[in-house]
């Protein structure tokens, strides 16, 4: 029972980061904007967010109360990671350029800039790398909820992890109910299905764009600032996201544009990269590591053998919207 | 018209005016002094992962401090990973005008053997590597230090320190030089504690820190208190940190990232071969291909024992086993056993490295791979 307690908590952990970006992802392409740039603007959020913590620690000279820390670092990575989007929007609902072309663009550029403003304000800092400190961490350290936590069984597996995965969790109900029951949620919907449709339906379709898109790459962000806060726990290392972003983009086909299965497929996908630590098969560990991979290619399949509506890619996903286009 | 052969003979003439900028005597010759050396050095990592290639720079930066090298006259690389990269920043060096060029890490080794036999007046100097001996060139050298030793003592304070005498080792690849130091860390706390039981787990890369920490946390879970690794970051400190449990570091004091799990690091001194290589070679002197230095020639350090996690007595157990060491005993000395119990070693005979990069490459009893 242990075992499978640590297992599946180490499924959240790893599964986590990939929520975020999933999540942020299929808002995006709810808009009917396919961002590439998810590794980039994860990488952007991760610098953001643990850089604001550390400048706002160093500029007041003390040390931020966790209560303090985590909304600072998510603030910023989320502010980071829409920045990231919102060039991307500009570019591709303003100035209409190729969807595909100016995602990759971004990822490259978001991985640089993070890594490079990383190594650079680390390198300034008194201890020479970029960190935070100990009692900011202490934001991101699991919690322990009074009597939840204390439930056995249960409560390890429900009521133990850190702030950011309830987050994770809130923002995926969120989303699910904001795209099946509001209004707004509809329009944005008809915006990534038919934005002509939309358009003459006097729904403002660039208003609509850029807000998915900006908030979608905000969620992304966090799930970088995830990686470095809880993952690295706190301190600033080279190429730190390293493929999450893909993943979620992978993730999104997976959870086919809902946020519930995207909990799902997370958790899953969490779980396919740590099971090799668990669940010793005696099997070459290369194996281990295609699985998420492996898992991916089967649901690609499942997926298009019997395509239905509801589990659809939006129809005008990756194609830019002209009005005067006929 | 004109205006196109205008700006083409700008174009030609701006070139080749930088070409002629780039060009370079001889880079070899009796009038290299310590003031006109170039080096060049390419890293696997950059010195954010406060551990390998943080390491490597201080010995770069130790060595210029000793020889009185100016800043101008090094050219380093980052994040230079095995590949085609490794010979465009060997191509770049040159045309810098480097004359000893460095690499760090065992993947950059076949790109360094070629580019040896295609620059012949250019020096190439290849850490960790196992490459120079065969190709037999005179402008193509490795080096290494000693780790096991090192390991050896900081698997001393582990063995020490666990109480469920079960220890953890987040290991890079499973290739000879990572078995050989985890096996020295192991030896080592054996030494004083034959209840130690060790897992060990890859990562398949040498610096990723996801896998590091969950890799960490899975060596955790199976009930280990004490991890060691051998990764470039240093996110197994900060998880051990995090669950509560110790730790022993590589290459750098982690005591700052995790004050109450850090015991104490191996750590290489990359400076002491640097000025080593660097003199001899400004003195026109012959860089010997393979060079070997441990404990005594200083190659291999330890790093300050963390007061507040060290066990009682492991800095005399350490002391004393550190003087065996230096009057030359072999860590790899027989009897030892393999998982299965076949004799790897018999009573008495010693295992001979024939190279500075270890080949050791054998699981002993007391080490389950995961």
């Amino acid at each position: 029972m242990d075992t499978f307690i640590n297992f599946f908590n180490a499924a959240v952990l790893a599964g986590t980061p990939l929520l975020f970006g999933t999540l942020g992802e299929i808002l995006t392409e709810k808009s009917g904007n396919l961002n590439l740039g998810v590794e980039g603007m994860m990488f952007m959020g991760a610098f953001s967010g643990l850089a604001s913590v550390f400048l706002l620690e160093a500029g007041l000279a003390m040390h931020l109360a966790p209560g303090l820390a985590v909304p600072v670092a998510v603030a910023f990575s989320f502010l980071a990671g829409a920045l990231g989007a919102f060039i991307y929007s500009v570019l591709v609902v303003t100035l209409r350029t190729q969807q595909n072309v100016t995602g990759l663009a971004l990822t490259m550029f978001g991985i640089g800039a993070g890594n490079f403003l990383g190594e650079f304000v680390g390198r300034r800092s008194e201890v020479g790398f970029l960190t935070i400190s100990a009692r900011a961490r202490q934001g991101f350290a699991q919690i322990q909820l009074p009597l939840l936590s204390d439930i056995p069984v249960l409560g390890p597996l429900l009521f133990s992890y850190n702030v950011l995965v309830y987050l994770g969790i809130l923002i995926a109900i969120f989303l699910a109910v904001f795209l099946k029951f509001t209004r707004a949620g509809l329009n944005l919907r008809a915006v990534g299905e038919n934005p002509a449709a939309a358009d003459a339906a006097s729904i403002p379709v660039a208003k609509y764009k850029y807000a998915a898109t900006c908030i979608g790459g905000g969620i992304c962000g966090i799930g970088g600032m995830y990686i470095i806060m809880v993952t690295t726990s706190g301190i600033w290392v080279h190429n730190a996201v390293q493929g999450f972003g893909w993943i979620s983009v992978a993730l999104v086909i997976f959870a086919t544009w809902s946020p519930a299965r995207a909990v799902v497929g997370s958790l899953l996908f969490g779980a396919l990269t740590i099971t090799r630590f668990y669940l010793p098969l005696g099997i070459p560990m290369q194996i281990y590591d295609t699985l998420p991979y492996i898992a991916t290619i089967f649901v690609l399949i499942v997926t298009s053998i019997r395509p239905t509506k509801e589990h659809a890619a939006p129809a005008h996903l990756g194609l830019n919207y002209f009005r005067e286009d006929r | 018209m004109h205006k196109l052969f205008f700006s083409t003979g700008l174009l030609l003439a701006v070139m080749l005016f930088f070409t002629a900028c780039g060009q370079n005597g001889d880079t070899t010759g009796p009038d290299l002094t310590l003031e006109n050396v170039r080096l060049a050095f390419i890293h696997v990592g950059d010195t954010n992962d406060r551990g390998y290639t943080y390491r490597q720079h201080a010995g770069t930066v130790a060595m210029m401090n000793a020889l009185g090298i100016s800043e101008g006259q090094v050219l380093n690389f980052w994040n230079i990973a095995p590949g085609a990269a490794v010979t465009t920043s060997i191509e770049e060096a040159i045309e810098w005008g480097a004359n000893m060029i460095f690499a760090t890490s065992f993947g950059h080794g076949p790109f360094m053997h070629e580019a040896a036999q295609q620059f012949p007046d250019v020096h190439f100097f290849h850490a960790t590597g196992n490459l120079a001996v065969e190709a037999n060139l005179p402008n193509f050298h490795n080096y290494f230090g000693n780790m096991s030793q090192a390991r050896f003592l900081s698997g001393i304070a582990a063995g020490l320190r666990t109480e469920t005498n079960r220890l953890g080792f987040v290991a890079a690849w499973p290739n000879p030089e990572v078995i050989t130091g985890y096996t020295a860390f192991f030896l080592g706390a054996r030494s004083v504690n034959p209840e130690v039981q060790m897992y060990v787990m890859y990562l398949n890369a040498w610096n990723n820190p996801t896998v590091e920490g969950q890799l960490a946390q899975a060596l955790i879970d199976l009930g280990a208190d004490v991890l060691g690794q051998h990764a470039d970051s240093p996110t197994t400190q900060t998880v051990a940190q995090a669950n509560g449990v110790w730790s022993v570091g590589y290459n750098n004091d982690m005591s700052i990232e995790a004050p109450d799990a850090f015991l104490l690091a191996p750590m290489f001194a990359w400076e002491v071969y640097l000025i080593y290589a660097v003199r001899t070679f400004v003195e026109g002197g012959n860089v010997r291909t393979d060079v070997l230095y441990g404990l005594n020639e200083g190659m291999v350090v330890l790093s300050d024992l963390n007061p507040s996690t060290i066990a009682p007595g492991t800095a005399e157990a350490i002391a004393a086993a550190e003087a065996r060491l230096r009057a030359g005993w072999n860590i790899f000395t027989g009897p030892l056993y393999g998982a299965d119990g076949t004799q790897l070693l018999a009573p008495g005979v010693e295992w001979i490295e024939p190279l500075s990069a270890p080949s050791w490459n054998f699981i002993i009893e007391g080490i389950t791979e995961r």
